[in-house]
């Protein structure tokens, strides 16, 4: 008997920290609230930002609750959808560019039945703080109520293009030539992104069209052929920026959403994230809107449940994901990481997808 | 079932929370709740030599895991022709010096999930007298400054081929970069630029010792300090160094030089062939690698670890980085960008067809009765191997317009000796012709050839111009000894800077083909499961 009583006790205490360690919807999974029977595999394509989003325990655990099951392959947005296979329920690119150009590609391995955007992640960059204090007082950078504005980004592309040095603006610690690393925008869509608003911006703000292309296109391919090898993934330039540091990685592209998600999956690193690590705001800005294609109905399952609330919630409350949907409210203070702004008001369009063709190409030939 | 493994993990939870404090980041219902392997799994990891000192931590994991794992070692260049393979390579994971190799050679797109690590940058490192001597060990150092001291002060070090080993391509890219006049990045125009060219010849041609591997390099070093002054390597090579240094020695100082340093690191990746117990094993290792505990005891052995920046997380951890060894983990790196991958590959065929220092390898090679059969048709394919220019580009071993090439069949002696310079294809074919039609019989006497074939490149291996060695491959027990060998080159004035390499073969004795080697500053390779392989080895290191 007392063997059992122990067993009982043990019992008791595991499932009370069950219940503060998982929270509310895993101790409901515990108590079999999970539909019975075989979970539907939905397999699909997704850019590397989304990844750790959709394989955390949490992500699994509701979907599961919905009877779906995920087999996602990291795919650049840009490349998966020229590459993808007949097998694939979804594709989960960041840019509705990337969705426009699988329309343009003729929905080679099937029309869509569905698409919505998911996500609003702004296209930011990702600095240190000595590079964000140079540029601050050279006036490129402004720092308004906690957040750090490119205000003059045309003024940091001129300072690129003249081949500027570091030390030009004040930055002695730092050797070489001022410089924004990207993914490369033939594979990756943050790369491309940026490319596009390099491309409005050069052409004085306005959004650049299949007229207005041509002239800015070898300023951006400039920018470009100066980086040499580009990584194809934009969490693994991320992972590089932290760990080389400011003398490799003055300067990246990113999505707002990854430096929220790194201090989550990394809080012992929290504190030196905030002393060293900037979010800097083009403003304006681009949005990267994830948008979700589904193929079949398999896919259409995924992407109803990518819309509920909890599932909207946690991409943002864990992954940084602001909600994509219409009058969903995202709360900065369940945020530890500083420096993100309530809202991104200052935003421009994305040239269209004939002309983001054109450009993707211009930068594919190196 | 599924309820009494979510406890059960709980449970398991609870007690480690007891001894370790647990964390919710970490994900221990996961594990538990995929199903368990019905067979054990193994990982097969090709990796590149300088992660060898890092093997007791990946055993400690198979040991923990029952997960079998085994490492084979290989040369960047190995490396990156292995993953071309793409799913039909034998590895389930790679682990190369830096993600250049995985760039170069994933064109099937199979590696999956590869996350850093650890890093290191690649320096010069100087004995600390002389570093303090030029001023280094105060100031910022330029790649041009480095070139004038090492023609002004005469100064004797080793390095990487840099076709062969990451430490020599990184510096190699580093400092073209440096001698194009600082460039962004490198691009093809730089590569074609005579003042680059003439540039970097002078200083490859300046290395006074090569080697196919980082780690072979620094023992080498340290076994013959005397001869040298420094090496190029990577900062925990340079570490490792000073550590094994007996006391009194003086310790190399570490130069990075500013417009001419890059960094390695070393990535761990997936190989993806469609099997998911491999790939959840292998994120287990990932997982493990960079684990807190794990990501310490790398640091410890002087590379860098943690997630934020290049200066180590935990100061109290870093007492291998020593600041008198010109260590200094708060100095900004700013290393060369790495050019696109075709401006990679032209400048290492540049650099083994033109900028290098020229080899002078004499092939010392048994053709006694013993070989008949299979061991001189394994012969035969690998001087095929190395000759024929076709195939010795593939693995970038051809040889450049200033290489010489002596061939020395033997038995219980010298039975003949065949010359070729350059890289005329014609030319060195019909050096391979020769080689094919000798056949064997008699006797076996390496040492006399071998004191033959260095007698014979003497005056041109004194000369400097060359990277000079003796490539001796023997498949029996060699009449006579290395006494005997000894009182042969006395009076000769021949010494170390003619390294001599042995490749074991057939029946030869380890002990002989080893002491000879070790004698010479050389190295033995073990042909007997791959004799392709260990000449290719064997030739990479001049």
């Amino acid at each position: 008997m007392q063997k059992f009583l122990g067993l009982i006790i043990l019992l008791a205490v595991a499932a009370a920290a069950a219940f503060f360690m998982f929270g509310k919807e895993k101790v409901a999974s515990l108590s079999g609230s999970t539909p019975k029977g075989e979970l539907i595999t939905v397999t699909g394509r997704a850019g590397s930002e989304k990844i750790n989003f959709l394989q955390s325990n949490k992500v699994q655990q509701l979907l599961a609750g919905q009877g779906l099951k995920i087999a996602v392959k990291k795919s650049g947005s840009v490349e998966m959808v020229q590459e993808a296979a007949s097998d694939d329920d979804f594709l989960w690119p960041a840019s509705q560019i990337n969705v426009e150009s699988y329309k343009l590609n003729g929905e080679k391995v099937g029309t869509i039945q569905q698409s919505a955007d998911i996500f609003n992640s702004p296209i930011v960059l990702y600095s240190w703080d000595i590079v964000t204090d140079a540029l601050i007082k050279a006036g490129i950078v402004q720092h308004k109520e906690g957040v750090n504005y490119i205000v003059d980004l045309p003024k940091l592309l001129t300072l690129i293009k003249d081949k500027k040095q570091w030390k030009e603006i004040g930055l002695t610690q730092l050797y070489g030539s001022m410089i924004i690393r990207t993914t490369d925008p033939a594979k990756s869509n943050s790369g491309n992104m940026f490319a596009a608003l390099a491309a409005n911006t050069i052409n004085n703000g306005d959004v650049v069209t299949v007229d207005t292309v041509g002239g800015v296109l070898p300023q951006v391919k400039d920018l470009y052929a100066r980086l040499g090898y580009m990584e194809a993934s934009s969490s693994d330039l991320f992972d590089k920026f932290l760990q080389q540091g400011v003398g490799a990685y003055p300067m990246i592209v990113g999505y707002e959403n990854q430096l929220v998600e790194y201090s989550l999956q990394h809080k012992e690193y929290l504190p030196l994230l905030k002393s060293k690590v900037r979010i800097l705001y083009p403003a304006p800005t681009v949005w990267a809107s994830h948008p979700f294609i589904a193929l079949n109905d398999k896919g259409k399952k995924l992407l109803a449940a990518l819309k509920t609330p909890e599932i909207q919630k946690l991409a943002w409350e864990e992954h940084g994901f602001r909600s994509g949907l219409m009058g969903v409210e995202n709360d900065l203070s369940v945020l530890e990481v500083v420096g993100l702004p309530k809202s991104i008001d200052a935003v421009m369009p994305m040239p269209s997808a004939a002309v983001m063709d054109k450009i993707t190409k211009q930068l594919s030939s190196f | 079932m599924k309820l009494f493994q979510r406890l059960a993990a709980v449970l398991l939870c609870l007690i480690s929370a007891v001894i370790s404090g647990c964390d919710q980041n970490q994900p221990p219902q996961q594990q538990s709740s995929k199903p368990a392997a019905s067979a054990p799994v193994s990982l097969a990891i090709v990796a590149g030599s300088e992660n060898s000192a890092l093997e007791p931590l990946l055993q400690q994991f198979a040991r923990e895991q029952k997960i079998g794992v085994s490492v084979k070692y290989m040369g960047s260049v190995d490396i990156s022709l292995e993953l071309a393979k793409g799913k039909a390579s034998q590895f389930d994971a790679v682990w190369p010096a830096s993600s250049l190799w995985l760039s170069l050679g994933d064109k099937q797109g199979v590696i999956k999930n590869a996350k850093s690590v650890m890093r290191s940058p690649v320096v010069f490192a100087l004995k600390k007298s002389i570093a303090q001597k030029l001023g280094w060990d105060k100031k910022d150092v330029t790649v041009m400054e480095i070139l004038d001291a090492v023609e002004k002060e005469h100064l004797r070090f080793a390095m990487t081929s840099a076709t062969q080993s990451n430490s020599g391509t990184s510096a190699f890219l580093a400092f073209l970069t440096a001698f194009a006049g600082g460039p962004e990045v490198l691009t093809a125009e730089h590569l074609s630029n005579p003042q680059t060219a003439e540039k970097i010849k002078r200083f490859l041609r300046s290395v006074n010792r090569s080697s196919g591997s980082s780690g072979w390099l620094k023992d080498m070093l340290l076994k013959d300090y005397l001869y040298f002054d420094g090496m190029v390597n990577y900062e925990a090579m340079v570490i490792e160094f000073n550590r094994s240094l007996p006391p009194g020695q003086e310790p190399l100082f570490a130069i990075y030089p500013v417009d001419g340093t890059s960094i390695a690191d070393s990535p761990f990746g997936f190989i993806a062939k469609g099997d998911a117990a491999k790939e959840a094993a292998f994120a287990k290792l990932q997982d493990y690698l960079l684990s807190p505990a794990a990501q310490d005891s790398i640091q410890a052995q002087g590379r860098r670890t943690g997630l934020v920046g290049m200066e180590a997380a935990d100061p109290a951890k870093s007492a291998a980085f020593n600041p008198d060894w010109g260590i200094n983990l708060s100095r900004i790196l700013t290393p060369i960008r790495i050019p696109a991958a075709p401006v990679v590959s032209e400048a290492l065929n540049l650099y083994q067809t033109a900028f290098r220092k020229p080899s002078l390898t004499a092939y010392v090679l048994d053709y006694s009765g013993s070989m008949a059969g299979n061991g001189v048709d394994q012969l035969r394919k690998a001087m095929r191997t190395l000759l024929d220019q076709r195939i010795a580009k593939e693995y970038l071993l051809q040889a450049s317009p200033e290489d010489m090439t002596i061939v020395v069949p033997f038995n219980s002696m010298v039975m003949n000796s065949f010359q070729a310079q350059g890289n005329d294809p014609q030319v060195l074919g019909d050096l391979l012709a020769k080689v094919e039609a000798l056949e064997p019989g008699g006797g076996t006497n390496m040492y006399v050839a071998t004191a033959e074939a260095m007698k014979m490149i003497k005056s041109q291996a004194e000369s400097g111009k060359y990277h000079a060695s003796v490539i001796v491959m023997s498949d029996g027990m060699s009449e006579s000894g290395l006494p005997q060998f000894n009182a042969m080159l006395q009076g000769t004035g021949l010494g170390k800077d003619v390294p001599v390499f042995t490749i074991l073969f057939g029946d030869a004795k380890p002990e002989q083909m080893k002491a000879l080697a070790e004698a010479m500053s050389g190295r033995m390779f073990d042909g007997r499961v791959d004799v392709v392989q260990a000449f290719r080895e064997a030739k990479g290191y001049n």
